[in-house]
This record gives structure tokens, C-alpha cells and sequence, in this order.
């Protein structure tokens, strides 16, 4: 190669690095977006303390359900989804959403199938053995956002995200896109907890990974012309904590709360100053975890609520915690199922634009359970905790 | 764009097959004609559908984003098998092991949960990154070796979105690339050892 040959080289390889160069440095999302904190609330029933409970999904048979999300649209549909098969990681297993028209108390829509093994492995293009843990949840923009597990080789480990989106409520949605988040073969990225909004209208999805660590980690997802633009930071890394559950303060304080998966059997959190890019340590916290999921939702005047199984071992029981220092300390509230050698977990948490909090989860692998209350009923209950 | 671009790799990989099996069976596949035949046969059966899907979609099943690297190692021995020629002199395949090694060490231990550090995570935007690769290629390009041309093809694909992926990491590395570079320099290193008790 001549000498000229090798400065036309450099030239061109210098040109094809200002391509990156250029994108990053136009992009309006050069600087770190902020939390973009919660709306404010209507309360339609303040002063009365209230509790609901439902099942959404109706007896399966002989079939499993588990990892029930819960979201509100505009005009005050909820929208709730999990996965059922005839076991969990059975090749049968489909996505299930249900829909609840607004006005309380009426019935949930019968469960339909948003996807399948088989649907999902058309839209990608791809051979997929089994389906995982979906969320839902609906944007700024009023449309719905599912994000699911797909499984080509393995167990869970194997997992990879896939994302749809629905402008109609769930009736339509697009075809299944492939999101490439890990460096090896794709693998061990899964979904469980709320998303939170950022100020560049950009979603933080708190994921985690699974393969050889077990670590948390935020998916930030920004839609741009023609797709989905996604980047991937770590909160921490290790063994020892997964599934996190990410509350913001304001708009650069968070505190995320993890599910435990090392010997010492308790929640574990961690803290950030600067909108997620960076985090504390995570540390354990004086709660319980049986290696089980938890799911946080930030109240009003900056209170945190958190749903575990308050358990060393089994998950046979389902608390409510309430704390007012960023997750620091806790008071237990209630509790809200308890039976011995039963199942309830995988709490999710969501509140309507009436400031009801709604609050699924497993029942016993068979159904999804909908408890609806309200803040004062958190309140009458700490006051007879304390009384 | 990136749906077409993967069947690059599968297409590649299987007339590379057809390939090694014609040398084992004593007739080496040289010349432009026979390569030509090869390589329709090898882009049947890519696209040969099996359970709904083109075979090679099911390669893709396992990992949808085979690096440029790679796909340039498996190329260049299909070229060899075809003219009897190398793309990669000894100094090229020597540069591509190195890194393919060197990459490996240095992305999929962090990337995979050791420390808090996540090297992965530069790869999405513009970052130290982007300047550590293109110095290596600058480097390469002024040393005249020929993995210099990878390197230009891996920040070209990344600019064309080519893979599903949106990080350069997944165009300059994979887990095979690293196994394979592991292989060939272990397979150097074992030989050079023996070299002085056979002389």
C-alpha cells in the first residue's frame, strides 16, 4: 500500500468516526435527562378510607399465571398483563392483557392473547421457544408499551427483550422489535418493575441480568424517527441483586429497591444523585426478602410504598411497608395476604389519576389479584399500627 | 437493512462448509466457476425454509449479531479455498486474533457482572471508545496491515446500522470471534513451543 493509499485510509476512517461524532453531538439528548416526577392526582374519594379486591384473570384449570403489570390510559381504562401457560416456562406460555373500562366497580374484560411463542417468532423473524415476564405501561403520548421476554436456548438465563407498542389501547399492536442489550449473544436481560419517565420524554425501565452475575441494571428507551434508539447502564453489579424498583424524589434523586438473591435474605437499595447515571452501593436494608420480588411506588408527600413477601424463606405472605426517608427506614402498613404454603408475589403497584393505588399480583400461580385502596386507607392503618 | 445483512453470515459460513467437506473428500474447490456453483448451493440452503423460517434465521435465533471480524475470518477462508490466495497475510491474522482476544478480555467479564463497571455500556453514542478504535485503526493502517480494512468495515456497518444492534461492541466482537482467536493463538503458541524440540 503507497503512502497516499494509506492517508486516503486515514481520511476515510476519520470520516466514518465523525458520522457517530456528528449524531451524538446534534442529538438533543447530549445531556443527562432528568426524572420526570409524577402527576398530581384528583381524589374522588378523600377523607374514606378504601380497599377493593378482585380477581382479573378468571380459574385457569389447571394452568399457571404470574408477573402481573397494571398501567392507566387517558381516558381511565387500566390495562393489566401477565404471562399463562401450563407451567412457567412451558412452551405454551402466551402474554395475557385484560382491560377495565373506567367507573368502578366493573368487570374486567375477558384475558386475550397479545402474544404467543408462535406470533412472537413470526414478528421476529427468529426461532423463539418460550415467553417471560411482560410489562405494561402506557407513555405520555397515551400508548401502551409492552416489553417482554422471549427465549430462544435455555432457561431464563437465555431470556432477550423484545418491544411492541399499541396506539389503540391494546387492540393493534406493532410487530415485536428485537432489543440488543447485551454483548453476549443477547442474553440474561429480563423486565419486571415500573418505568419512570424522564424529562427528554425518553423511559428509564429498570431490567436486570441473570447469566453468570446477577446484577440491576436501566434500559433508557427513546423513540426516534423510524424505531427505537435504546442505551443500557448498570446500577450495580455482582451477584447479589436483581429485579429493581426505581422511585424518583425529584427530578435528579432516586432510590431504586432490589430483590435479594445472595444469603443475606433482605431488600436491598440503592441511591442516586444525578438522574441515574451513577449509584451508591446497594446495601441491605431491615426487611426481609426470601430471593422474592419487591415493587416500590412513590405517595404523596414524598412517601415510599413498597410490596414484598416479608418472608426469610417462602413467599407466602404479602406486605405493605411505608417509608418517609427515601427508603432508609420502614413502618409496616398492612398485610395483605397471608396463608401457609401459598403463593402471592410479584407485587406491582401503579396509581390512577384519582390517587387510587392499584396492586397486583399472583394468586397462588392461578390467578392475578387487583387490590384497589387509597391513601387514607394506608393512613387508618398506620394509625393503628401506632395506636 | 440489517434483515438482509443477516444472511451474510450464515450464507458465508455454509459455503465455507461445503467448502471443508469438498477438501476432505479430495477435491479442493479452486476456481472462480466451482466456487460460483458453491455459493448458490450455500445461498439455497440459507434461505432453505424449515419451520417456517429461512435456515439461516434460525442461526440468527442464537445470535443475531455475528461482528465483522468474524464474518471477515470466515470470508477470507472462503476466499483461500476459492483462489488459492490469502486476504489475511500472517500479520493480518495475527492483529485479528489479538484483538479478537484482547476485546474479549477486556468487554465480557465486566459486561457480564464483574465489578460495577460496564465497558458495554460506551458502546452506544459516541464515546472513549469510538476514539480508542478509530487510533487502532489509524495504528494498523499505518503499520500497512490488512486488518485495517476490518476495523474501517466495522465503524462502515455501525454507520448503516448492519446489525440488529445499536452498539459498536456487537460489530467488533462476539463470543465466537473470541473463541476462535483464543483457539488459533493457543494453537500458534503450542507450536512455537514445540518448535525448538523438533529442530
Amino acid at each position: 500500500m503507497s503512502r497516499r493509499a494509506v492517508c486516503i485510509a486515514i481520511l476515510v476512517t476519520l470520516l466514518l468516526y465523525a458520522v457517530p461524532w456528528w449524531r451524538w453531538h446534534s442529538a438533543s439528548d447530549r445531556e443527562a435527562p432528568k426524572f420526570r416526577l409524577n402527576k398530581s392526582f384528583d381524589p374522588i374519594d378523600r377523607g374514606l378510607p378504601r380497599i377493593t379486591e378482585e380477581f382479573i384473570s378468571g380459574d385457569p384449570g389447571s394452568r399457571t399465571v404470574h408477573v402481573s403489570s397494571i398501567c392507566e390510559m387517558e381516558d381511565g381504562r387500566l390495562v393489566a398483563c401477565w404471562y399463562g401457560g401450563t407451567r412457567e416456562g412451558a412452551r405454551d406460555t402466551a402474554i395475557y392483557l385484560a382491560v377495565r373500562d373506567p367507573g368502578m366497580p366493573g368487570p374486567w374484560s375477558a384475558p386475550r392473547e397479545v402474544v404467543n411463542r408462535d406470533s412472537a417468532s413470526r414478528e421476529l423473524r427468529r426461532y423463539v421457544k418460550k415467553l417471560g415476564n411482560p410489562l405494561i405501561f402506557a407513555d405520555s403520548r397515551n400508548r401502551l408499551w409492552l416489553i417482554y421476554v422471549t427465549i430462544a436456548v435455555g432457561g431464563w438465563s437465555g431470556s432477550s427483550l423484545n418491544l411492541k407498542v399499541s396506539d389503540d389501547g391494546g387492540r393493534n399492536w406493532t410487530p415485536s422489535t428485537r432489543l440488543t442489550l447485551s454483548p453476549f449473544i443477547n442474553v440474561s436481560e429480563l423486565v419486571r418493575n415500573n418505568p419512570v419517565q424522564m424529562s427528554d420524554g425518553s423511559l428509564a425501565v429498570p431490567i436486570y441480568h441473570e447469566f453468570l452475575g446477577k446484577f440491576p441494571e436501566i434500559l433508557w428507551v427513546r423513540e426516534e424517527a423510524g424505531g427505537f434508539r435504546v442505551r443500557k447502564t448498570r446500577i450495580a453489579g455482582g451477584r447479589s441483586f436483581t429485579q429493581p424498583s426505581i422511585i424518583a424524589r425529584d427530578p435528579c434523586c432516586a432510590a431504586a429497591f432490589f430483590r435479594s438473591c445472595s444469603d443475606e435474605r433482605a431488600v436491598g437499595r440503592a441511591t442516586t444523585m444525578d438522574a441515574g447515571t451513577t449509584w451508591s452501593e446497594p446495601q441491605h436494608l431491615q426487611l426481609p426478602n426470601p430471593d422474592a420480588a419487591v415493587n416500590a411506588f412513590p405517595i404523596s408527600r414524598g412517601r415510599i410504598l413498597l410490596a414484598l413477601n416479608e418472608s426469610l424463606r417462602g413467599r407466602e405472605n404479602l406486605q405493605l411497608a411505608l417509608s418517609s426517608d427515601n427508603g432508609a427506614t420502614w413502618q409496616r402498613v398492612a398485610r395483605v395476604e397471608e396463608d401457609k404454603g401459598a403463593e402471592f408475589s410479584y407485587p406491582y403497584m401503579m396509581q390512577d389519576s384519582h390517587g387510587r393505588i392499584h396492586l397486583v399480583y399472583t394468586w397462588h400461580r392461578r390467578r392475578i389479584k387487583h387490590v384497589v385502596f387509597n391513601e387514607e386507607w394506608i393512613n387508618l392503618k398506620l394509625q393503628g399500627a401506632s395506636g | 437493512m440489517s434483515f438482509a445483512f443477516s444472511f451474510l453470515f450464515p450464507w458465508l459460513l455454509a459455503l465455507l462448509m461445503i467448502q471443508c467437506v469438498a477438501v476432505k473428500v479430495k477435491k479442493p474447490p479452486h476456481g472462480w466457476r466451482l466456487t460460483t456453483i458453491l455459493a448458490v448451493i450455500s445461498g439455497i440452503i440459507a434461505f432453505l425454509p424449515v419451520g417456517g423460517l429461512p435456515l439461516a434465521r434460525w442461526l440468527v435465533g442464537i445470535n443475531a449479531n455475528f461482528s465483522f471480524p468474524l464474518v471477515a475470518v470466515v470470508f477470507n477462508k472462503a476466499w483461500e479455498h476459492a483462489s488459492g490466495s490469502r486476504l489475511f497475510d500472517r500479520q493480518a491474522s495475527m492483529a485479528s486474533w489479538v484483538f479478537g482476544l484482547y476485546s474479549g478480555l477486556v468487554l465480557y467479564p465486566m459486561a457480564l457482572g464483574l465489578g460495577g463497571f460496564d465497558p458495554y455500556a460506551f458502546g452506544w453514542g459516541f464515546s472513549w471508545l469510538f476514539i480508542i478504535l478509530a487510533m487502532v485503526t489509524i495504528a494498523f493502517l499505518l503499520i500497512k496491515n490488512r486488518f485495517a480494512a476490518v476495523l474501517m468495515a466495522c465503524i462502515l456497518g455501525y454507520d448503516l446500522n448492519l446489525l440488529e444492534s445499536q452498539n459498536l461492541w456487537d460489530y467488533v466482537v462476539d463470543p465466537f470471534f473470541v473463541l476462535f482467536s483464543f483457539a488459533a493463538l493457543s494453537n500458534r503458541l503450542i507450536r512455537r513451543m514445540r518448535k525448538p524440540f523438533s529442530d
